[in-house]
């Protein structure tokens, strides 16, 4: 999959503009992920747990910041016309930012397994962007030098996962997996529904609402400005919701 | 009578429970769950404050949630038939978003709590926020003024509150509806800035201080006072009533220029940079000029010394100075917590005292109503890393302080609101403005227009501070941004704004007794009893709650000592070092 992806992968990361765009959502991401990992080491009763996952946080922000400096860079030298435009959070790729870790639960294997094929997932996807980025020299070194970190943290949560869990481990990460699959598939249901829900809403709209909205505008030139004098016994019942 | 309070789903969830009129636990769902500004419904919160009760969901005898829904839904509906075709594109989304959960909030307590329908409320929005700063305020009659974005239609309100043996009163008497709103015309110019809305407000406020109101005028084109005394606004300016993509319209941006993308720094060295401050200036001048006015008008109305100021607008402290100072009231009262939150609070005080005519209580006159910091569980995980662990003794950390030390200090129950009042707060030196530096650099990670504000001894306060009559209650919550004495700006140069004003904390014996006698061993040592007080978290984050996160935020910043209860902790270069190269 990720194969046929790479002429993909190589027109997005090909506009300086957009891979300016990128790299700030990554840094969200990454700032993201890192707060989830500071929440982990909160929750956690396991002190080596607790460093591991705070180094692991300290290095999301890291990351964050590098992703951050060079999108910076690419965007003031190429500055992006649709710059304010929302960015959809199914654009970015990479760690649990899309994922919603539930870190509340505070219970190390399902969370160590999660982070373990989290971080293996963003490591592959970095190395396809840093060979889709060209002769962007500045932009690969990023993608670079935040790998080696990800190898790390890929490394670190399998030994502990290993320690924690060692004879449901594998258990684990198959429920890692599914989950994942599962997630993935909410996402992109969600995201149908809400298209529906809006192509549906935008017809009612123009069909519907147009004697409404003839009605509401003319009582709104009637409406007067400034002070509304309130009644003694306005808001007095408080049973009811409108 | 057990009364939960809540608000949530827009910014700021919250919950707060009053039992025998009187508040036993009131917590923003962000500081359990660790997301800031959480909107989602309190549950955690919830939880927290039966716990702290000792009660159960049917021991309540009312939720009463902080706004009425369906009048929201009127509001939002009409908002887009009124601009009907161009709202084309929010209309779906507005209807998603309100359909989904927002107008079915009876079903959903009823469903979370499993309590009858029957014992769920409504208070209006404004009448919350009139409840939370009327009814928390030391005073038995007050006039009242609310203004924010906006709630269910009402933007701004004024009224009056009267309490005692007679039972309570809160009559609103006046309104300016939506879309006629101060909060909005401040979170448009927020949005312009290239600031969060319901987040970058604060920012503004700082960095207008650099710039001069020289588009006050054009400012006041947007914002037209109308003949009776209140305010419109000019919607040619805007957009935020019809789109859901920009709050501001292109004829704004003729008349201000083009908006600052959120990613590029402000440098006030440049043309470009002085312009948004300028527009800073600008936004907050005019802002102030109409609350003063609409204050003084109240008090000519009413004739009453105090004044009871809620909703966010009331986040604004250069213009709680300003009030104070020009529109006659003798004091002014800003709970801890004006902002949605605390119309968690509002909502089941309103209940208690109003809709059930419960005997009035005096409630005490602080904001720590939220979980207590276990100093032992600091000391456990602190020693597991292999920290230095002591007894927190008041000498020694004003010895620090002296010393250039950072202390991340917490005390007691977290406080109810936005600000850091002495319960979960960063302390430092005030002296040098290479502390304020370092907080931003290594602690904070923020904007270096935004100033640190400084707690000083409330009988002190006078001797540092410009402080009109009534300035020393409402510095109680670092409501007020007060002038620095000429004299001693110098020696406070770390919460000396470039203005040469300070958003003070004025700090009495009895509401922190710890932080007091501290402030009091650091003025032995400096010669001035004055700190830095700053929220202890990193940007990004809420203020930490628990020792845990306490913990966690020493860990990652640059903070040397943490403070706990009776504990104290400091970080250790050499024992930091041998756990990095453990895990390198």
């Amino acid at each position: 999959m990720r194969v046929l992806l790479k002429p993909v992968q190589r027109w997005v990361w090909g506009d300086a503009a957009r891979r300016g765009l990128r790299l700030l959502r990554f840094a969200e991401v990454e700032a993201d992920g890192g707060r989830d990992l500071v929440r982990a080491a909160e929750l956690t009763d396991d002190p080596r747990l607790r460093r591991l996952y705070l180094r692991h946080a300290r290095d999301e922000r890291r990351h964050a910041d590098i992703f951050r400096r060079r999108g910076l860079e690419l965007l003031r030298a190429h500055p992006a016309g649709d710059a304010l435009a929302p960015q959809r959070d199914w654009l970015a790729p990479g760690e649990r930012g899309l994922d919603d870790v539930d870190v509340e639960s505070g219970k190390d294997g399902p969370l160590l397994a999660f982070l373990h094929l989290s971080e293996r997932n963003a490591a592959r996807d970095f190395a396809v962007y840093r060979d889709a980025v060209g002769g962007d020299e500045a932009t690969r070194d990023v993608f670079h030098r935040i790998l080696r970190d990800e190898e790390f943290h890929m490394n670190y949560t399998r030994a502990e996962l290993a320690r924690v869990s060692p004879e449901r481990q594998k258990r684990l990460l198959w429920k890692a997996r599914l989950s994942r699959l599962w997630k993935a598939y909410l996402r992109f249901a969600v995201a149908l529904a809400g298209l529906i829900g809006s192509v549906v809403l935008t017809l009612q709209y123009f069909i519907l609402l147009p004697p409404f909205a003839w009605i509401s505008k003319r009582a709104e030139r009637r409406a007067p400005a400034g002070w509304i004098e309130l009644s003694p016994e306005a808001g007095r019942g408080l049973d009811r919701q409108y | 009578m057990k009364i939960l309070g809540l608000s949530a789903h827009y910014h700021d969830a919250a919950a707060a429970l009053v039992v025998d009129g009187l508040p036993v636990a009131a917590v923003q769902e962000e500081r359990l769950s660790r997301r800031k500004n959480d909107a989602a419904f309190p549950l955690a919160a919830i939880e927290y404050c039966l716990d702290e009760a000792g009660l159960e969901p049917d021991d309540l005898d009312a939720v009463v949630f902080y706004e009425r829904p369906m009048l929201k839904f009127d509001r939002v509906l009409t908002t887009l038939l009124r601009s009907f075709p161009r709202s084309y594109r929010a209309f779906p989304h507005a209807m998603k978003n309100m359909l989904g959960e927002k107008a079915w909030v009876r079903g959903i307590i009823s469903s979370r709590l499993g309590v009858p329908g029957r014992k769920i409320l409504f208070t209006e929005h404004h009448q919350s926020h009139a409840a939370a700063a009327f009814l928390t305020a030391p005073t038995r009659e007050a006039a009242i003024l609310t203004a924010d974005g906006v709630g269910e239609w009402a933007t701004l309100t004024v009224g009056r509150g009267a309490r005692g043996p007679g039972g309570t009163t809160i009559a609103l008497e006046r309104e300016i509806r939506f879309p006629h709103s101060l909060g909005m015309l401040y979170s448009t110019f927020t949005a312009w800035l290239g600031f969060a809305v319901n987040e970058g407000e604060y920012k503004v406020m700082g960095l207008a201080a650099y710039g001069r109101p020289n588009m006050a005028e054009a400012v006041r084109k947007l914002v037209p006072r109308t003949a009776d005394g209140a305010f419109r606004l000019d919607l040619d300016y805007f957009d935020f009533h019809g789109s859901a993509q920009r709050s501001f319209s292109d004829r704004f941006v003729q008349l201000f220029g083009p908006p600052r993308r959120p990613y590029d720094p402000i440098d006030l060295a440049t043309a470009e940079g002085r312009r948004f401050a300028d527009c800073a200036a600008s936004v907050q001048l005019v802002l102030e000029d109409i609350l003063v006015d609409i204050a003084r008008g109240l008090h000519e109305r009413t004739g009453l010394p105090d004044l009871c100021f809620g909703g966010g607008v009331a986040l604004n402290g250069v213009a709680n100075g300003r009030i104070l100072r020009e529109s006659g009231f003798e004091r002014v009262f800003v709970p801890t917590a004006p902002g949605d939150a605390g119309c968690a609070l509002g909502a089941a005080l309103f209940a208690d005292r109003v809709h059930f005519g419960n005997p009035d209580r005096d409630l005490a006159d602080h904001g720590f109503w939220g979980p207590a910091v276990d100093g032992a569980q600091l000391a456990r995980i602190a020693g597991e890393d292999g920290l230095a662990v002591d007894e927190m003794l008041i000498e020694e950390c004003a010895d620090d302080l002296a010393a250039g030390r950072i202390i991340g200090w917490m005390d007691g129950r977290c406080e109810f609101g936005p600000r850091a009042l002495g319960h979960r707060s960063l302390l430092a030196a005030p002296h040098e403005e290479a502390m304020r530096d370092r907080l931003n650099r290594d602690i904070k990670y923020r904007e270096e227009f935004r100033p640190f504000a400084p707690i000083v001894p409330e009988e002190l306060a006078d001797t540092y501070f410009e402080l009109p009559p009534g300035g020393a209650r409402l510095a109680r919550f670092m409501s007020g941004v007060f002038p620095v004495r000429p004299e001693w700006r110098e020696r406070l140069a770390a919460v000396t704004h470039v203005d040469g004003t300070a958003r003070l904390q004025t700090l009495s014996r009895d509401f922190a007794p710890k932080l007091y006698d501290l402030l009091l061993a650091y003025g032995k040592r400096s010669g001035i009893p004055v700190l830095l007080n700053t929220s202890l978290n990193i940007a990004g984050e809420p203020i930490v709650c628990s020792a845990a996160e306490g913990y966690s935020t020493f860990r990652r910043s640059g903070i040397d000592v943490l403070v706990a209860g009776s504990v104290r902790v400091r970080k250790r270069a050499t024992a930091e070092a041998a756990r990095e190269e453990e895990y390198a």
